[in-house]
């Protein structure tokens, strides 16, 4: 499925957030995200579920620019 | 996706500021005190790392970047007058969030090459919160930077900022603009926390 991270569309295959940060190997710290506007805590990754054209913000440390 | 930043007024200080805005939802704070002591900023600090632990929340410090690792903070945000961003993450690390504030296309395209994690953009309207502001940019200042930053493939996230209130929030965030940083807007309601309420349920 194909969805919005940071304004880019990226095709995925991860069901859920926390499958996702695995995926982009996000940082164990130093990392905030967002789905549709709202902040999730990292301990809501695991039950927040990814669909078809769902938009995520990440806010990350390590890979700026 | 809201930031709230630290802001006193008679009532609150910098501390209730910060516990109000985790108390009505929001899970990402700045704590910016100007004209504070290194003493009182570490003592503030604290207190603010316990409760983001607390609320699940992201914790972010203005300017000190010698203290985020004392204070165990998620990041810095660094204005226009403090230590530039590439210079902050030589001596950070990768494990640190970076913010940096822009008022301009060529800002958040300089600050992007200096590995900044995300942007304060603004102001948007005259605030009295800060002193010494750039420009206002309103609606179309937005709609303009936000769409040099798609044709240039910035895929960072861009935060509006100044003088910020619940109602501008949906045309904001039509811009291309990933959220809102708040302050003033925030403890000058009647009651904080419903303007909370309110400002999470317009994001």
């Amino acid at each position: 499925m194909n969805i919005n991270v940071n304004n880019k569309t990226i095709t995925t295959d991860a069901a859920n957030l926390s499958a996702l940060a695995q995926e982009l190997s996000l940082p164990e710290k130093g990392v905030a995200v967002a789905i549709e506007n709202k902040m999730v805590p990292r301990t809501l990754w695991e039950q927040t579920p990814l669909e078809e054209g769902t938009s995520v913000v990440i806010i990350k440390a390590a890979c700026g620019g | 996706m809201i930031q709230f930043i630290s802001h006193f007024t008679e009532q609150h200080t910098y501390l209730d500021s910060i516990r109000l805005a985790l108390e009505g939802g929001i899970k990402w704070v700045q704590l910016r005190m100007k004209e504070a002591s290194e003493e009182e900023f570490l003592s503030v600090g604290t207190e603010v790392r316990r409760l983001c632990n607390q609320y699940g929340a992201t914790f972010i410090i203005d300017d000190h970047v010698e203290l985020v690792h004392k204070l165990k903070a998620d990041g810095v945000h660094l204005g226009k007058n403090d230590m530039p961003i590439i210079e902050a993450r030589r001596i950070l690390g990768n494990n640190v969030i970076i913010g940096g504030t822009a008022n301009t296309f060529e800002d958040i395209a300089s600050h992007y090459q200096a590995t900044a994690n995300y942007i304060g953009c603004g102001p948007f309207r005259f605030t009295t919160t800060k002193k010494g502001l750039s420009p206002t940019l309103g609606l179309e200042g937005y709609r303009s930077i936000m769409q040099k930053v798609k044709e240039a493939a910035i895929d960072i996230p861009v935060v509006a900022i100044g003088g910020i209130t619940a109602e501008d929030i949906p045309g904001i965030m039509q811009t291309g603009i990933s959220g809102i940083a708040l302050s003033g807007a925030i403890l000058r309601a009647e009651n904080p926390i419903e303007e909370i309420n309110r400002i999470l349920k317009y994001e």
